[in-house]
């Protein structure tokens, strides 16, 4: 339908032609953007998705990291991909297809020691333990982090739209005045504790309480002795992969396998994807939207806006500080963001040999740094400093996936954290953060360095110049408390009828997760029949 | 303009510039704390002080309420945005009453914003709010700069103001239109300003040169300055409501946060106009007000704060400030009540003898017929008449 749209201007007369007769723009070219196009035009809304690159998928793109070889920025697991978009959308129909899931991890500390949890959480402790009383403590554990992540997942669910679909609070808050008290009382405890204190509390052996100190801390930027930090677990395991609660899996393609059955999805449902077409400013008209103003001088005319793009974009530039509430300028005028994730591609010669390594190779692989070195790794990261051991998560994509695969080469993907958020680092400080993630590495592949054939690293800074964005969208992603905070602010898109957002502040947690593009369809949908625009 | 409540805990007021000048006319050298400013209750007696605003002009000590210049290219779009003052159409020389509204459309605050030249404007506001300014001001063209601590401001306020201006030499200032001169050497600015709905004139000029002004405004003996007791009565007559008494400002939280409409200023935010923060929140709660702010007149001698006010004998709320009207014969009073509340027999709860109840009735204001005739215009969706600029 959308590409039936009147257009009511000069064929070919771009510098100033005005579409009508569409019903819904699409601001952003990344996962959340397709899945609310998708969402929209399958409900059979005249859809245009406006993408301002010259490729489709936003941070999640195909690059050349070295000669013949390509890379994928952005996401390198699938963690916590909306089980309900993967249904809505039929994506599986479309394309996506995991080639590894339930992928087991192997956590790797100081002193060569190793643990493996079984991809499934809930047979962690039987996979990895030998002693009878951690095992008992870790089963118990998992079990309680798992039932309160499952029940809190509609939390993490943004929901604050004008107009929006409030059955997710609703069950939310139906839930909390059923839930027994001793679930309460462990929500409230894990809401307000340190994951610090949880962790000591719960474990005696210190193993088990620095790989699960360090899967809280990684990709979050509230180090895990401050307050609210464990509910970045929680978060990360109310999510699911390939159908498994708090799993992680890897797409056949990679990541740009999700844009791809995205794309499609948003296609069948006869939506016109754009590239290359960037959107200068958001039409407002009274207190409603009214579409976008090209760059070239177009007008594409709609009573429905979804933006996906950061926020800064979205309501600085394209509206403008003049046209929004002083609140959410204040809401999104936050602290300049300290902490980020850096993402590396490493090709690495030859092929293992050994079976140990082999099996290693098919897992993600998790170094989880002494406590001590995680909290100086914070405080260095929040002072400027690229600390000297970081969080490695590492997969290899050339042997999880077929069809990625080398001739006797592979490719190590690998997330750094935490580390210094730069807003324009030069090649002393790219060297220096490459050289720390060397390092860190090197505690768990001795020898490693030596097979290097080429390595490609990736900052958020890098992330921001791609996406013509600030870093601030991009960083490591405060507690799940400010995170809430944010995310209602940016939402609830100052109250501009038939404007929706869902851009990276609108998401809670890491990962790909299309939620918050789903949620602001469906925000969308009602509005639209309801005739609010 | 209208003074805040005042802080009766606050410590060590800072003496306004014109202090010097005030204390030495102070008779009765009662004084009180506004915004961390020393500020006069009475001079003289409160009757005299009303008697000769009413037949004369008065000299009012403004330096305790806060005062900013805006410049910049973006400096109309930024006032517009942070008032309902519309600073975008007022001309050089005018002047504009609003509100600041908080995100939800609730009042934050009362504003004058005057426009002194293209890119120049003042804006008064009773209370200071550096942080809301600060933040209204990001990404626009625009410097807002607190000027409170470096100027002196004197009110005149009275049928005689324009004979006082005079007088000490002011004669192209005018009751309509912001001007400057230099009087006895000194760059002086002046621009209408109401009390209430009592019309003005703020002189404004350098903090260092004021005892200077003074002198010459007094020396001609035509004005008598009023202190707050004798303004308070003035304002209550005019049924200017006054922030931190009748209302909480919305940013101090909790369920005291008021609408336009609901302090029956709706006509200072009229939702046809350009858009102003909170603009879209209030238009979800226009039409609905869940209390109101009402004038009465009781019949007795006496009144507090807090007493009760009954509707058809039902209670319907709460005296918030009250005074004796020397023109009315009576108790005025401002009350807030219950906003679907309707009838016809009013009665206030007494405090001597106990359990009794007196008589009140609901009075127009000057402020609440600006109200009444915009709700008027607004009902005949007339497109062009909710421009109150003066």
């Amino acid at each position: 339908m959308a590409n039936e749209a009147a257009n009511i201007s000069l064929e070919g007369a771009s510098a100033h032609r005005i579409e009508g007769g569409i019903d819904a723009i699409v601001i952003g070219a990344g996962v959340d953007s397709l899945a609310a196009a998708a969402y929209l035009g399958r409900a059979g809304l005249r859809t245009v998705l406006a993408g301002a690159g010259p490729e489709i998928g936003g941070r999640v793109a195909a690059r050349e990291i070295a000669p013949g070889v390509e890379g994928i920025d952005g996401e390198h697991l699938i963690t916590v991909l909306d089980p309900d978009v993967i249904a809505d959308l039929d994506l599986y129909r479309h394309g996506l297809e995991f080639a590894a899931r339930r992928l087991d991890t192997t956590y790797f500390f100081e002193r060569g020691e190793t643990l493996r949890f079984d991809g499934d959480l809930s047979y962690a402790a039987y996979t990895s333990l030998e002693d009878d009383d951690d095992r008992e403590a870790l089963e118990a554990f998992m079990s309680e982090v798992l039932e309160t992540a499952s029940f809190l997942r509609p939390a993490f669910v943004p929901g604050v739209y004008p107009g929006g679909d409030p059955q997710p609070q609703r069950t939310l808050e139906k839930a909390l005045g059923q839930a027994s008290p001793e679930l309460m009382s462990r929500i409230r405890y894990f809401l307000a504790a340190s994951a610090e204190d949880i962790l000591r509390a719960r474990f005696e052996d210190p193993q088990l309480c620095t790989l699960l100190l360090a899967e809280t801390a990684f990709r979050s930027a509230a180090p895990p002795n401050e307050p609210f930090s464990f509910m970045s677990l929680i978060r990360r395991y109310a999510g699911e992969a390939a159908g498994l609660q708090g799993a992680a899996a890897y797409p056949k393609g990679g990541a740009t396998a999700v844009v791809t059955a995205l794309r499609r999805a948003a296609q069948a449902a006869k939506v016109d994807v754009r590239a290359g077409a960037p959107v200068k400013s958001i039409l407002i008209e009274g207190d409603r939207v009214a579409g976008v103003a090209l760059e070239d001088g177009g007008q594409i005319r709609a009573p429905i806006v979804v933006a996906a793009l950061d926020a800064q974009q979205v309501f600085f530039d394209m509206i403008g500080p003049a046209g929004i509430d002083i609140g959410l300028q204040r809401a999104l005028a936050s602290a300049r963001p300290e902490i980020a994730t850096a993402r590396m591609q490493i090709i690495l010669k030859g092929v293992a040999q050994d079976e140990a390594t082999q099996n290693n190779m098919m897992r993600r692989l998790l170094y989880a740094p002494p406590l001590e070195a995680i909290t100086a790794a914070f405080i260095d990261a929040r002072a400027g400093r690229v600390p000297q051991r970081v969080i490695v998560e590492a997969i290899f994509p050339t042997v999880l996936d077929e069809g990625a695969s080398l001739d006797k080469r592979q490719v190590m993907s690998v997330m750094a954290h935490p580390l210094p958020a730069d807003e324009a680092p030069d090649a002393k400080r790219r060297e220096q953060i490459r050289s720390a993630v060397f390092d860190s590495i090197e505690m768990f592949a001795a020898g490693f360095s030596g097979r290097i054939e080429a390595d490609d690293l990736w900052l958020v800074s890098d992330e921001a110049v791609a996406l013509k964005s600030g870093i601030g969208a991009y960083a490591a992603k405060p507690n799940v408390l400010k995170q809430w905070a944010l995310a209602s602010a940016a939402t609830s898109a100052g109250e501009i009828n038939g404007l929706f957002f869902c851009g990276p502040e609108a998401q809670i947690g890491p990962g790909l997760s299309c939620a918050a593009g789903r949620a602001a369809a469906k925000a969308a949908l009602r509005a639209f029949k309801r005739g609010a625009p | 303009m209208i003074f805040p409540a005042e802080d009766f805990f606050a410590d060590a007021p800072r003496p306004t510039p014109l202090f010097a000048a005030v204390a030495s006319v102070s008779e009765a050298n009662l004084w009180t704390c506004v915004n961390g400013w020393t500020a006069a209750r009475v001079y003289t007696s409160v009757m005299q002080e009303y008697d000769t605003a009413k037949n004369a002009a008065v000299l009012a000590d403004l330096g305790p309420l806060a005062r900013y210049t805006v410049r910049g290219k973006n400096a109309a779009e930024f006032l517009g945005r942070l008032t309902t003052a519309p600073a975008v159409s007022l001309q050089t020389g005018e002047s504009a009453r609003g509100l600041m509204l908080d995100d939800r459309g609730f009042v934050l605050d009362l504003a004058e914003v005057s426009r002194l030249s293209d890119e120049l404007f003042l804006l008064t506001l009773p209370s200071p709010h550096a942080r809301h300014i600060a933040l209204a001001a990001r990404g626009l063209s625009v410097a807002a700069d607190d000027i409170s601590d470096q100027v002196a401001a004197l009110g005149v306020f009275g049928p005689q103001t324009a004979d006082v201006l005079a007088a000490a030499g002011l004669k192209s200032v005018s009751e309509t239109m912001a001007a400057s001169e230099v009087l006895r050497g000194v760059e002086t600015a002046a621009r209408p300003i109401q009390f209430g709905a009592m019309p003005g004139v703020e002189l404004i000029f350098p903090k260092d040169e004021s005892l200077t002004i003074w002198e010459r405004i007094m020396r001609q003996g035509a004005g008598r300055p009023i202190g707050l007791d004798a303004l308070e009565v003035l304002r209550l007559e005019a049924g200017a409501p006054r922030p931190g008494l009748d209302f909480a400002p919305a940013a101090s939280g909790g369920a005291q946060a008021r609408t336009p409409e609901e302090l029956g200023l709706a006509h200072l935010a009229p939702l046809d106009r350009g858009w102003f923060n909170g603009r879209r929140a209030l238009r979800r709660l226009a039409g609905l007000p869940r209390r109101r702010l009402v004038s009465f007149s009781i019949d007795a001698e006496q009144s507090s704060p807090g007493a009760a006010v009954f509707c058809d004998d039902k209670a319907i709320g709460r005296i918030t400030s009250c005074a004796w009207s020397p023109a009315r014969k009576r108790v005025i009073a401002f009350a807030d009540v219950d906003g679907s509340s309707r009838g016809n027999i009013y009665e206030i709860s007494a405090s001597s003898p106990a359990d009794t109840r007196v008589a009140a009735r609901r009075f127009e204001t000057a402020e609440s017929a600006l109200a009444r005739v915009f709700a008027g215009v607004q009902g005949q969706k007339s497109p062009r008449t909710t421009d109150f600029r003066r």
